[in-house]
Parts: structure tokens; sequence; C-alpha cells
């Protein structure tokens, strides 16, 4: 039912661009309309259950009033940021203390999204100026963690070492050929969320670049959310933790019950 | 397709790897009378669940083992229930304490740190401590012996604290204090290393209370099952760090293997049981000690800070 409505959008998306195009003569008097990017998901709700190992999306999208003349020869660029809400964190570093290795205080870092990734059709350096990316929060390194560097090597160590320990759980993913453009005004990118994703409202912003300039804007929402027994037991946990706590010695017991009356030899 | 998602760890396991791991940590909980929790907990590191989780479910995970682990022990007349209530009112008040110890150096992040070196010096010590004596043990019975070290004479200072009681199954009279010591040290360690204490309480009732070998398995095991339980809740309670479905998956697997392990327990001498166990906890505690001081092949570590904390 769901992808049913998704590609509904997705035609709806493609189909205004040829009418438009055949338009286009007429109107060359006038202003020049300027590009819009739409944009979608193939799936705005993830339901996390006993089965789930990770899940891909695909985000696609169009460009209208695309003045790209041959397909080939694309004059825009695409970037597509995905990020999950922001939770503090705290990053420690071991020393060596009397032979051995244990964690120093550490930095907290305020607001660190619990899952980004920037999809490119090309190196994003290429495509923006690096104070353009910077604002807008585009690349990892630019995603803003709450908290300024202040050019401090320091605090820069600490921050490289978030990024890096987040690629490697893939909870930060950058992809420089990621979005790939299917004729005139047409794209397509997807992006896999590793199986220990967070959970919450995901944005998923879809910039489209002209010539260095950021021409337009779009975002779409993606919930992620735990279902049925799984967010049974979640909600459970977290809300009434002296009831789960109670439940799990009760099935443990039981447990250790049947084993015992399956196994008993007299 | 046999990838399980577990809620509150937020990752997926394979089902049969955890079914082995909680079958074969059953197998050595019946055998010994131990918990086995200090090999699960470090097996579950190992396997890519954090290290808080690991702790707070694997004592569920104990409960499940040592209710079935008690019963056959009981059917087999080991347990001393009077001995048993006093370690239990002890673990409660050490389970407690560990919890609360525990969180608060989680939350300075030492809690890892400590953790090992704990282990490290309590494996290491124990494991010294069972296997000298265990081999010692063997020598007298290949020398034609008796093996036990045990003289119904012999006094310690144990014996000379007051508040003495009865215990008939166990055949001694000593004083209420060192089981209620011995109980909050195990309650402690319980909450705070996520194990069933057993490698600590059966040594130190069989040399310090000098409780017979077999009384002292199905004794511990007994008490275990209401310290684990204790330290689940409390865990599920104040840490968020309990997943009931890895928790039951580990339990499933361990049921099976402890009933195996306690049939495996019965061919074997006393002494031979704790010259193996002897190994093992020294095994275990070498593994945690070369982690400590070799270098990390990744120096930093990063951790989510819980919303009021």
């Amino acid at each position: 039912m769901r992808s049913a409505l998704s590609l509904a959008g997705l035609l709806l998306a493609f189909s205004p661009a040829p009418a438009l195009a055949a338009e286009a003569p007429a109107v060359a008097a006038g202003p020049v309309p300027r590009e819009e990017v739409q944009s979608d998901l193939s799936t705005r709700e993830i339901s996390i259950q006993s089965n789930f190992t990770g899940i891909q999306i695909l985000i696609y999208g169009s460009v209208d009033f695309s003045q790209t003349n041959a397909p080939d020869q694309s004059v825009y660029d695409v970037i597509i940021v995905i990020r999950a809400p922001s939770r503090p964190l705290v990053a420690r570093r071991k020393e060596r203390v009397a032979g051995i290795w244990i964690n120093t205080p550490g930095k907290v870092f305020p607001s660190v999204p619990g899952f980004y990734a920037a999809l490119s059709t090309r190196p994003i350096r290429a495509i923006a100026s690096d104070e353009t990316l910077k604002e807008l929060g585009i690349g990892l390194a630019n995603v803003s963690f709450g908290r300024d560097s202040k050019d401090d090597s320091e605090e820069e160590t600490y921050r490289s070492a978030v990024i890096r320990l987040q690629e490697k759980k893939k909870l930060f993913q950058e992809h420089d050929d990621g979005v790939a453009f299917i004729g005139r005004s047409l794209f397509r990118a997807s992006v896999s969320l590793p199986v220990n994703v967070p959970i919450g409202r995901y944005t998923a912003d879809v910039y489209l670049f002209r010539d260095g300039q950021l021409v337009s804007k779009n975002q779409s929402t993606l919930e992620v959310n735990k279902a049925g027994f799984e967010q049974m037991v979640y909600l459970l946990a977290f809300q009434h933790p002296f009831v789960y706590g109670v439940l799990a010695v009760l099935l443990a017991v039981l447990a250790g019950l049947a084993g015992w009356a399956a196994f008993r030899r007299d | 397709m046999f990838q399980v998602y577990l809620p509150i760890a937020e990752i997926s396991v394979n089902l049969v790897v955890m079914l082995g791991l909680g079958a074969a940590v059953g197998f050595l909980s019946g055998m010994f009378g131990v918990g086995g929790g200090f090999l699960l907990t470090p097996f579950l590191i190992l396997s890519g669940i954090p290290a808080s989780i690991a702790v707070a479910t694997g004592a569920n995970q104990i409960v499940a083992t040592s209710v079935s682990g008690a019963l056959a022990q009981w059917r087999r007349n080991n347990i001393d229930f009077r001995m048993s209530a006093l370690l239990i009112a002890g673990g409660v008040v050490g389970a407690l304490v560990g919890v609360f110890l525990l969180k608060m150096l989680r939350e300075a992040g030492q809690a890892g740190l400590i953790v090992s070196l704990t282990y490290v010096a309590l494996l290491g010590a124990v494991g010294l401590l069972m296997l000298t004596e265990s081999l010692r043990a063997i020598r007298r019975v290949r020398a034609g012996k008796p093996a036990s070290g045990r003289r119904p004479g012999q006094h310690n200072w144990i014996h000379g604290l007051p508040l003495k009681l009865r215990f008939p199954r166990s055949r001694l009279y000593i004083s209420a204090i060192p089981p209620l010591v011995i109980g909050s040290v195990v309650g402690l360690l319980t909450a705070f290393l996520g194990v069933g204490g057993g490698f600590i309480m059966v040594p130190a009732m069989i040399y310090l209370l000098r409780m017979p070998t077999n009384i002292v398995i199905g004794t511990s095991i007994f008490q275990i099952i209401f310290v684990t339980a204790v330290v689940t809740i409390l865990h599920a309670s104040f840490t968020y760090t309990l997943d009931v479905v890895l928790a039951l998956i580990l339990a499933t697997g361990g049921v099976i293997g402890g009933q195996f392990g306690v049939r495996a327990g019965q061919r074997f001498r006393g002494e031979q049981l704790r010259a193996m166990l002897a190994a093992m906890v020294l095994a275990v505690a070498l593994r945690l000690l070369l982690d400590l001081v070799l270098r990390p092949s990744e120096l930093f570590s990063i951790a989510p800070i819980m919303a009021g904390a």
C-alpha cells in the first residue's frame, strides 16, 4: 500500500517536467523559472522488529524547470543529508598509567547526530565552497556536535575520533557517488541504515547546487520506531522498569523450572 | 535468517550462537556449581554486546540456570537452607551497594577498568588458591591418603566468633557472621560484575567455613537464584541495561546445558572438579589482564550520556 503511494508520488514528481519543457519556448521572453528540487523517500516509516537487520532506503527526487540540455550533461549537483536526532555523547581517550590503559575524563559533545549520512553526485568539496558546506552542516567534517572546536588541535583529535568510531559502526557515512541522475531531472540515491540505528524522527535534506550555489532545498522526514513485541519490551523497560525487572525474573524462573521438568529422571 | 534483534541492546545477534553460548555456560554451571557469569559476561562482551548490558542480562540468565541447577541439587539433598538464608540476607545488602557503585563508575567512564581489574584480582587469587589446594589433594589421593583435608577436631579463628548457630545439614556449629559477610561480598560482586559469585563463594565456604564440597555446591547454586533475581530487578530499575530477549535466549540454552553439567559433575571427584575450575578461572583472568596491559588498537571510546544523569 505504502509502496504504491510512493510510486504514485514518483510519477507525479516526474510528469510535470516534459510538459514544462514543451512550454519553455513559449515563455522564453519572460524570466527563466527558477529550478526547484522535489524529493521523497521509499518509506516514511521504519518499524524495528525481531527480524530487523538493517534496512536500505531509497531517496528519489527531480529537478523542476531543469535547464540541463542533454541527459549526460547535467549542470546540477545534488547533496542529500540524512540526520537522526542528536544526543549528548562523551569521548574518552585511554592513557597508560602504571602499565595499565585507563580512560581519561574525556570531552562531552552536547549534540551528536545518532545517524548521519551525506550522499552526493561528486565529492562535496568540488560542489560548493567550504563556507557554504559548513553553514549547511554538509559532510562529516562540517557536522555540528554542539561544541565549537576553535582550531584547538586537542579538540580536533577528539572530534575526529568520534567521527571515526561512528563511521566504524556505519552510523556516519559519506558517499561521494551516492546520488545518480537519471535523465535530465530525475535523481536517486540509496542509503543503508545499520541494525544499530537509533530511533526517532530522521530528516532527509536534499540540496540542489548549480555552479557552487545552493538553488533549492527540500526536506522529507522518516520515522524510525520499534514495533510489536520489541516496542512493548522497550516501553516497559523504560517506563515501568521495576515491573519489567520482576517479569524478567519470573520468566527466568519459569525457564529454569521448565528445563528441570523436561530433564528430570525420577 | 537466525538473526534476532535485541530491543534494549539495539543490535542483531545470531540465535544459534547465543543459544550455544548459553548452553556452554549452563553446562559449566551445573558441573561446578558456579553461576557461570564470570565466563558469560566476558563472552557476551566479546560477541559485541555492550558491557553494561552484558552485566545485567548475565544476572538475569543466571536466575534461570540456577533454578534448574538448584532443583537438581535439591533432589540430591545437597542444599543447606539455613546457611542459604544467611547468605541471601547478606547478598541483598551487597547487591544494593554494587548496583549504585556501578552506576557511579559508569557515569565517570571507569566502569570497564574497575570491573576488569576486580575480575583479574579476584579470579587470579581464587584460581591460584584453588589450583594449589586441589593439586595437593590430588597428590594425596595418588599417595593413598584420604582426599579431604577436613579434620573434625580442627578449629580456626572463624570458630571464635559469637552468634553461633547450628547447621545440621553441613554438620557445622559456627557463627552467623562469616556467612553474612560472605553473602554480602558475593552480592556486591553479582551486581558489579554480572557474576553469580560461585567462584568466590564455593572456595570461601570450603576453606573458611569448612563445609563439605557437595553441600557447598548445592547451597551456592540455591542462594545464587535469589541474589541474581534481586540484582536483575535493581539493574532494570536503575541502569536500564537489562535485555530480556537476550536473557531468555541465553537461559534456554543454559537450562539445557545445566542439566548435562550436573550429570557430568557426578563423574568427577571433588578435587578434580576444583582443579578444572581453577584452571578455567585463571585463563579468564589472564585474558582480561592482557586486555588491560596490551596497547589497545583504538585509544578512543564513545559513550552516550543518559538524559538526567
